[in-house]
């Protein structure tokens, strides 16, 4: 099938980028209302809710206890998946994970872990027998452009909020998940030629490559992704990596304010 | 049913567990239109259920051989968040799932106007985000709302209600206590305007005189739940930006 009305809308992409516009009037650098909701969700030990634009995601934590693996006999475990379901656009269809699911999912898990905001040790229970293991679910309601975004937020801060449920394991006193950090990710998505931050549903039809930048509360990066076809500069890294940190900083602030509630 | 007889489900002064009345349903909250992407969608709370259903179409149906030539086929998706639950769920289609899917279809196809539609398919998709017993019921609740909203012409609203039997007691809408230790579950569809019913299930042990009595209140919940619905809808219309 002919894709004529990517092809079209590439065109009118193009020619915005050259008066520094955007389709629904943005700045190159200016990013969609943003909310966060946590503790939105009966069952699931830590949730969060998020909507940027029309994009909606949910996140929920469970813990489950297993046997450390032999070689880490102290350590707990983390896991982090993303579901595209139909739910989240006609473009989605039912069937087993897709690739862009599962690397999704591992965007996310790599920026959690890789901060080492969850210390492993502390998810161990009796050394050698019993760990935690924290399992996130990250579930796409509504595409509308930047999931990646919102399925990093929701899982950090559905992660931060989340009680561990030791009472109902009979293993302790149900406690407050310990979370050293709060990596945030960062995407950018060419369109028209050049990168702009959050990027819309038809910006991502007829963009091309995007970047996916994660940092944690240092501004240290915890995890880069490019991901679809195309290729970039150092120099254009140089520029979106300094958006990225205004951005982390100000969607940091957004959890941050959700935990004092 | 799990039909654990011991446990006590009913206080001494004649409430259930949670306070409410033998007739009493939880509360129930309704939001039209909440996932953009959706040609139609709605948001479901019944009790501490949260249930959530997009629809997209008419669209076309493929592969051609799902078409019929007299009416669009609705393919519905039941399916439960991995962390829905207390312990949690593998992501993925189980053999529950695909039945209450397949029902649900059959319920929805008795109501919206399919034969508009020849050749075309409707996509309905129920993702429950927090399950507490019902959440099949709050789906189809959901479901009717989010075809409304997408603006898919039906003969009437569908209303998902249960009502069930603890401790040898018809008691209106199981919360998840009484519906793990309780000794029947009678989960219906039913037609607001029309009376008539497009949904049945039933499971565990009533008489005839606690069947009546069980639908009775399955009707009188519906109206209830009816009234949030339109409400829902008329938010969503009335005054607003849309």
């Amino acid at each position: 099938m002919v894709e004529l009305v990517p092809t079209l809308l590439r065109q009118e992409l193009t020619r915005l980028a050259e008066n520094d516009a955007r389709l629904d009037g943005r700045g190159r650098w200016e990013a969609r209302e943003v909310s966060l909701e946590t503790d939105c969700l009966y069952n699931a030990e830590g949730s969060a809710k998020v909507v940027i634009g029309g994009t909606v995601v949910y996140a929920g934590v469970k813990f489950e206890l297993r046997t450390p693996w032999p070689d880490r006999p102290t350590q707990g475990s983390l896991m982090c998946g993303a579901e595209l379901r139909p739910v989240a656009g006609r473009k989605y269809e039912p069937g087993p994970p897709s690739p862009e699911s599962i690397e999704l999912g591992r965007v996310v898990d790599r920026g959690i872990r890789e901060s080492g905001c969850i210390d492993m040790d502390s998810l161990c229970i009796v050394p050698g027998e019993k760990v935690w293991g924290v399992m996130i679910d990250i579930h796409v309601l509504s595409d509308q452009g930047n999931i990646f975004d919102a399925c990093g937020l929701a899982a950090i801060a559905a992660l931060r909020t989340a009680v561990v449920p030791a009472e109902r394991f009979d293993v302790g006193e149900d406690h407050r998940l310990e979370v050293n950090g709060t990596p945030i990710m960062a995407s950018f998505t060419r369109v028209g030629g050049r990168y702009v931050l959050d990027a819309s549903e038809e910006e991502e039809l007829g963009g091309d490559e995007r970047i996916h930048i994660t940092l944690g509360d240092e501004g240290h990066l915890h995890s880069l992704q490019k991901g679809l076809k195309g290729v970039f500069t150092p120099a254009e890294f140089a520029e979106i990596f300094e958006v990225a940190q205004q951005r982390c900083v100000e969607l940091r602030k957004l959890v941050a304010e959700k935990e004092g509630n | 049913m799990g039909g654990y007889g011991d446990v006590q489900l009913l206080r001494d002064d004649g409430l259930r567990l949670d306070g409410r009345k033998l007739d009493e349903m939880r509360p129930v909250t309704i939001e039209a239109g909440i996932l953009p992407a959706a040609d139609g969608s709605a948001k479901v709370t019944h009790g501490l259920n949260v249930a959530v259903a997009a629809v997209y179409g008419p669209m076309e149906a493929h592969p051609r051989k799902i078409q019929r030539q007299d009416r669009a086929v609705i393919d519905v998706r039941y399916n439960m968040a991995p962390f829905s639950t207390s312990d949690r769920i593998r992501p993925g289609f189980n053999r529950r799932s695909r039945e209450i899917s397949k029902v649900t279809a059959e319920a929805l196809e008795s109501v919206v106007l399919v034969e508009r539609f020849p050749r075309s398919k409707i996509r309905v998709e129920i993702e429950i985000l927090a399950a507490e017993a019902g959440t099949r019921c709050a789906g189809i609740t959901a479901a009717a709302v989010a075809l409304a909203d997408a603006g898919i012409p039906m003969r009437d609203l569908i209303v998902g209600v249960a009502s069930g039997k603890v401790e040898d007691t018809v008691v209106l809408d199981l919360d998840k206590a009484e519906d793990n230790y309780g000794q029947a579950d009678l989960p219906v569809g039913i037609l607001p305007n029309t009376g008539e019913i497009a949904f049945l299930q039933m499971d565990g042990d009533l008489s005839p005189a606690e069947f009546e009595l069980a639908m009775e209140y399955n009707f009188k919940a519906a109206k209830e739940i009816h009234e949030i619905m339109v409400d829902a809808l008329r938010r969503r219309y009335e005054g607003g930006e849309a």
